[in-house]
């Protein structure tokens, strides 16, 4: 079934059959999140203007404008927002995801921020690993081999720390 | 089939322009290098390379294809958990790079621009690179089964390290490069372990491997164009010139960090500066981690780091090289 979902994204399926696959996207579950997958799979693939360079100006747009993004389980409870338009969500979910990102990623710097305030002696770089510099760089310098390589590896320290 | 022929043709004009004289050495080396730099975007291949820093070693396999001009690319990491599906690929089209991340129940789509990738690690102009670095014609040796020329790239000052690259004497193909400290010690090497030119047009391999029972989100990290201006950088080392400055969130900081790159064609640094937020931590000193150099600075209330694989004057002249206009620097 997944494979007929690709194929009708892909336009390579008949959508005068394709009624059982409606259904199941439209009834939620797994069906509907495969199908917000391959679009944002398809869209980023192409270049999908969703993700050009402006998108953050975007999302932070889209929060002023739609502050029930905040809550996005609530939004997923919205059927008739659900069902106006397939497409529409589609961007919301994009939208609603880095959101969700951005906000961890605060939530984060202010936990920092609670517990380190009160040792303000400078760190001496050699006791410590800037993975995040050093990403940041290859993610940037002209000629990169070692970004997408190693940043596996960054990952993996980062999170065993 | 035209362009075998052409690269065909351009390896046996430079092998036989080899023997002329040893003032024209410099010119064909260079020729040589262009040559590479063109050929890893102009034919199509398959091969698996190993790229080495430190004590890392990684294998990837590689797709390239030149499709009417348009160049694509996919890059398969093949260490990290490839039979449970958590490989990372790499897509590249044209200057557009799309990286599907695996991490634990997630994967993690990030967007990237203009980056020279393996092994099309040369730029295609190499006029900047002729100011900073002489190249010499090496030995004759064989990569990946393949005969290949080396050309050495040797810095004319102490900011850059050295370089050397395999090509391969038929194609033209860049199929090795290591980098080199003032010592001769290796500090990065990326190679071919195999390669073979595709003959067929078919780009069936160009798309992802989807996995259905994942979740698929964009990265967090998106970049902003404001610039501030209240900083300037007095003087680069010679050779280095700015090539784009961006302003991005890095992960676990509340304000934007201003990021400026330099480069001498091939080697690259990037300046990090951002206001110290109250109740952090501030970061001095230095680090060499794998081949890359890390030098950290506190100036006038902001945190600056410079980062790249160079040497250590470069990053501390860099670093040094910061200062800050008189009106105090207000974050908003």
């Amino acid at each position: 079934m997944k494979d007929q979902l690709s194929a009708l994204i892909d336009g390579e399926f008949d959508v005068a059959s394709a009624e059982h696959l409606i259904t199941s996207i439209q009834s939620g579950g797994e069906m509907e999140s495969c199908w917000q997958h391959y679009h944002l799979i398809g869209d980023a693939m192409r270049g999908d203007r969703y993700l050009s360079s402006d998108f953050s100006a975007r999302v932070m747009s889209a929060l002023e404008a739609e502050p029930t993004v905040l809550a996005p389980k609530a939004a997923l409870d919205n059927q008739i927002e659900r069902k106006k338009s397939l497409f529409q969500s589609n961007q919301f979910w994009s939208i609603a995801a880095s959101v969700a990102a951005v906000m961890f990623v605060g939530m984060m710097v202010l936990q920092q921020q609670l517990t380190s305030s009160e040792d303000m002696a400078p760190v001496e770089m050699a006791q410590i690993v800037p993975l995040e510099y050093i990403a940041a760089h290859q993610a940037a310098a002209p000629s990169g081999a070692a970004y997408y390589i190693q940043n596996v590896n960054a990952n993996i320290n980062s999170a065993g720390q | 089939m035209f362009r075998l022929a052409f690269a065909l043709t351009l390896s046996g004009f430079t092998l036989a322009s080899f023997s002329l004289n040893s003032f024209a050495a410099e010119d064909d080396a260079w020729l040589v290098l262009q040559k590479a730099a063109l050929a890893a975007r102009e034919l199509n291949y398959q091969g698996v390379f190993i790229y080495q820093n430190g004590n890392q070693a990684r294998s990837v396999q590689i797709t390239h294809m030149n499709d009417n001009g348009q160049e694509l690319t996919r890059n398969l990491v093949l260490d990290n958990g490839l039979q449970s599906g958590q490989a990372r690929e790499v897509f590249s089209q044209g200057s557009d790079i799309v990286i599907f991340h695996p991490q634990n129940d997630k994967i993690i789509i990030e967007k990237r621009r203009g980056q020279n990738l393996f092994p099309a690690m040369l730029p295609v102009n190499l006029q900047p690179l002729k100011l900073s670095y002489i190249a010499r014609v090496g030995m004759l040796d064989y990569v990946a089964g393949r005969q290949a020329q080396i050309i050495e790239l040797i810095p004319k000052d102490a900011y850059r390290y050295s370089y050397k690259i395999w090509t391969d004497t038929e194609y033209g193909l860049l199929v090795k490069m290591t980098l080199l400290n003032d010592k001769t010690e290796t500090l990065e090497q990326i190679a071919f372990q195999e390669v073979n030119m595709l003959n067929s047009h078919d780009l069936n391999w160009f798309q992802p491997r989807i996995d259905a029972s994942k979740n698929y989100v964009m990265e967090d990290a998106a970049s902003l164009n404001r610039v501030h201006t209240n900083w300037i950088v007095a003087e680069l080392p010679p050779g280095y010139i700015k090539v784009d400055h961006i302003e991005l969130m890095v992960n676990g900081k509340a304000s934007p960090i201003n990021q400026m790159i330099f480069s001498d064609g091939i080697a690259s640094v990037s300046l990090f500066i951002e206001p110290i937020v109250k109740g952090t931590r501030t970061k001095t000193g230095h680090k060499l981690v794998g081949s890359t150099n890390i030098c950290a600075n506190v100036i006038n209330g902001y945190q600056v780091v410079v980062v790249g694989e160079v040497p250590l004057a470069t990053v501390q002249m860099i670093s040094k090289a910061v200062s800050f206009k008189k009106q105090t620097a207000s974050n908003r």
